[in-house]
């Protein structure tokens, strides 16, 4: 444990040798991840001047459950870059780099692609959470402060779980190119009120791949709703966190195996 | 002790097939179809400690996917390996801290740190005590002279520099096997020599067992006591490099220059009898090929005596290139391939009847 938190920190400081001396670079990554998710937010706000209330939800509500959901996906974004795996590791054969070094393969590219201009992202998920709670009025106690780190680690533990399932695929198939994408689009329904979708889309987002677990569940632990169980629902999310996780690596694991490298 | 100890190892691939033209393409869509390809065909070898051994064969041929089964890289179809004592695929996190690998294709440096921090990273990786990491990097660098290189960035590295930051990469954790493929890969003469002496180097004072592929047959030559050779994923030579000439060479050819236009017919009278044969190069130069079983003297006593004026002689060995390229060109076929390095005395003569 103590060796997987050193090397942690060695990429870290070697990330910062590299990136850091392209200051500007840096910026403009953490600026235009910012700009993407305000975008986001404004088509929420957009929406809100046509409808009063969502499925039952007020604009205040969503736009606290956008804030949440932007802070686990800030922290898998700095950790799971994974999207040019394929590429990188299985065409370009890199992955032999990989396996002949002694520690955890998935945990070494987590490692080497680490990002850590998206946990800006995090930072202003908190804020834009922090003004509409104050905005709703919710008391605030510890208890809170602890579910959200707990609801943070799970999410976490989703994303991480199901990407690491997806980009498992390059082990299998040749060229995975449409599925990311389509996954892509499906995680974002997960930020909205799930009760505003049909069964099979709830059903599909609470259960086969559980994006609603990374926002609109969890976030509706705090803001008390108790419609359809969501908050009962919600203590559950380290518990898929964790299935998930163990899923994806297992797929991931037996991936490895069938690793073919490159050419030569 | 064994280092490698290899059976029956096989690796089997589906290559996808890929159909011509549009309609084929729309049929690959829907329904594929897969070509098994055997890259290794059952093969079974062991090295001992302390031994270098040169893996070689033509493209292709299996050399690569042997070594990538044996650093735990790919996992194999059948067959049972140990390396270190260790299943190499099963237990790989364990087992890969015990040896070293060089892919002269693929850098294992991180390229945009300079080449100290790497050194570093990999400290961390292998776990290595800060005070033995010093002291084998001292070493190493000082063998290698890479004093003024450690803090300059690895793409900033010219090839050869490149290459000998890669052989201290892969050392830093004193590895007792180390693997190498085209470690000399596109290097200059200087920088192969270089190495190879280094390698010789590491191999006595350490121990360090070497499994290195190449195409540079003095790589071979300057290091190795033995060789495997492959030959459409089969070890058709497995041996020193000694037997391996002597048993494929067929024998020596002599340059002659004459002062004046010589008539082949006539030479091929003063020989008669004795099983050389001969070519005419350019007007006044012929050569003579004579196989091991003729006598050099008394073939030159021929020629000489024969009265026809001499300016120059050329004696000339097949070199292990030649060889080796032979052994490829009819080697494609593999059985035959194998057949033929066990009778090739037999062949030789069948062959000169055919020349005669």
């Amino acid at each position: 444990m103590m060796f997987y938190w050193s090397l942690c920190v060695e990429y870290m400081k070697n990330y910062a040798k590299t990136r850091l001396t392209y200051r500007a670079d840096f910026w403009i990554e953490v600026l235009s991840d910012i700009l993407f998710q305000g975008l986001n937010l404004i088509f929420i706000l957009i929406v809100f001047q046509h409808t009063p209330s969502l499925g039952g939800w007020s604009e205040a509500e969503v736009v606290f459950v956008y804030g949440f959901f932007m802070i686990p996906y800030g922290v898998f974004g700095t950790f799971f870059n994974l999207w040019s795996f394929s590429e990188r590791y299985i065409v370009k054969g890199e992955m032999d780099r990989i396996l002949t070094r002694p520690a955890y393969n998935l945990y070494q590219i987590v490692l080497e692609n680490i990002d850590p201009p998206s946990i800006f992202g995090s930072i202003f998920g908190a804020v834009i959470m922090i003004i509409s709670w104050s905005q709703l009025g919710l008391p605030f106690e510890a208890l809170d402060a602890l579910m959200l780190v707990v609801f943070t680690v799970g999410a976490v533990m989703i994303y991480a779980g199901l990407y690491t399932a997806l980009t498992a695929i390059s082990f299998y198939s040749d060229a995975p190119t449409g599925i990311l994408p389509l996954m892509w689009n499906i995680q974002n329904y997960g930020r909205y009120p799930i009760n505003i979708y049909n069964k099979t889309i709830r059903f599909l987002l609470t259960w086969l791949l559980p994006f609603a677990f990374v926002g609109v569940i969890p976030a509706s632990y705090f803001l008390d709703r108790h419609e359809e169980g969501l908050t009962t629902l919600a203590l559950f999310t380290p518990v898929v966190g964790i299935v998930v996780l163990v899923i994806g690596i297992t797929i991931w694991n037996h991936g490895v195996k069938r690793y073919r490298g490159a050419g030569s | 002790m064994l280092a490698i100890d290899v059976q029956d190892l096989r690796k089997q691939f589906n290559v996808q097939k890929n159909r011509e033209g549009l309609s084929g393409a729309l049929k690959d869509l829907f329904k594929r179809e897969y070509n098994q390809i055997t890259a290794v065909k059952d093969i079974s070898f062991q090295i001992p400690q302390g031994e270098i051994c040169g893996y070689i064969g033509e493209n292709g041929a299996g050399k690569s996917t042997t070594i990538k089964m044996l650093t735990g890289i790919l996992v194999p179809t059948s067959g049972h390996i140990k390396v270190n004592g260790f299943v190499p695929f099963k237990e790989r996190e364990k087992f890969v801290k015990g040896i070293g690998v060089v892919f002269g294709q693929r850098s294992q440096l991180w390229w945009d740190i300079g080449v100290i921090e790497s050194f570093q990273l990999l400290r961390k990786v292998y776990r290595v005590p800060e005070d033995e990491f010093r002291k084998r990097l001292d070493e190493l660098v000082e063998r290698l002279q890479l004093g003024e290189l450690l803090n300059r960035p690895v793409r900033k590295l010219s090839l050869g520099q490149r290459m000998r930051c890669e052989l201290v990469a892969s050392l830093l954790h004193n590895p007792s096997i180390l693997f190498l493929d085209e470690p000399t890969i596109g290097l200059d003469i200087v920088v192969k020599t270089e190495i190879r002496d280094f390698l010789m180097k590491i191999n006595r004072e350490h121990g360090t067992t070497i499994l290195l592929t190449t195409h540079d047959l003095q790589d071979i030559e300057a290091l190795c006591s033995r060789v495997i050779m492959l030959d459409d994923g089969r070890i058709i030579y497995d041996g020193g490099l000694d037997e391996l000439k002597s048993r494929w060479s067929k024998g020596r050819e002599i340059h002659f220059q004459f002062a004046e236009h010589p008539q082949l017919d006539n030479l091929r009278v003063l020989t008669d009898g004795l099983g050389v044969s001969w070519s005419q190069d350019n007007e006044l130069t012929a050569t003579m090929f004579l196989p091991h079983a003729v006598n050099v003297s008394d073939a030159l006593a021929r020629v000489v005596g024969g009265g026809a004026g001499i300016r120059d002689i050329k004696i000339v060995e097949t070199n292990t290139d030649e060889i080796v390229r032979e052994i490829y060109q009819s080697g494609s076929a593999s059985s035959e391939a194998t057949k033929k390095l066990g009778n090739v005395v037999a062949l030789d003569k069948e062959a000169h009847q055919g020349n005669e």
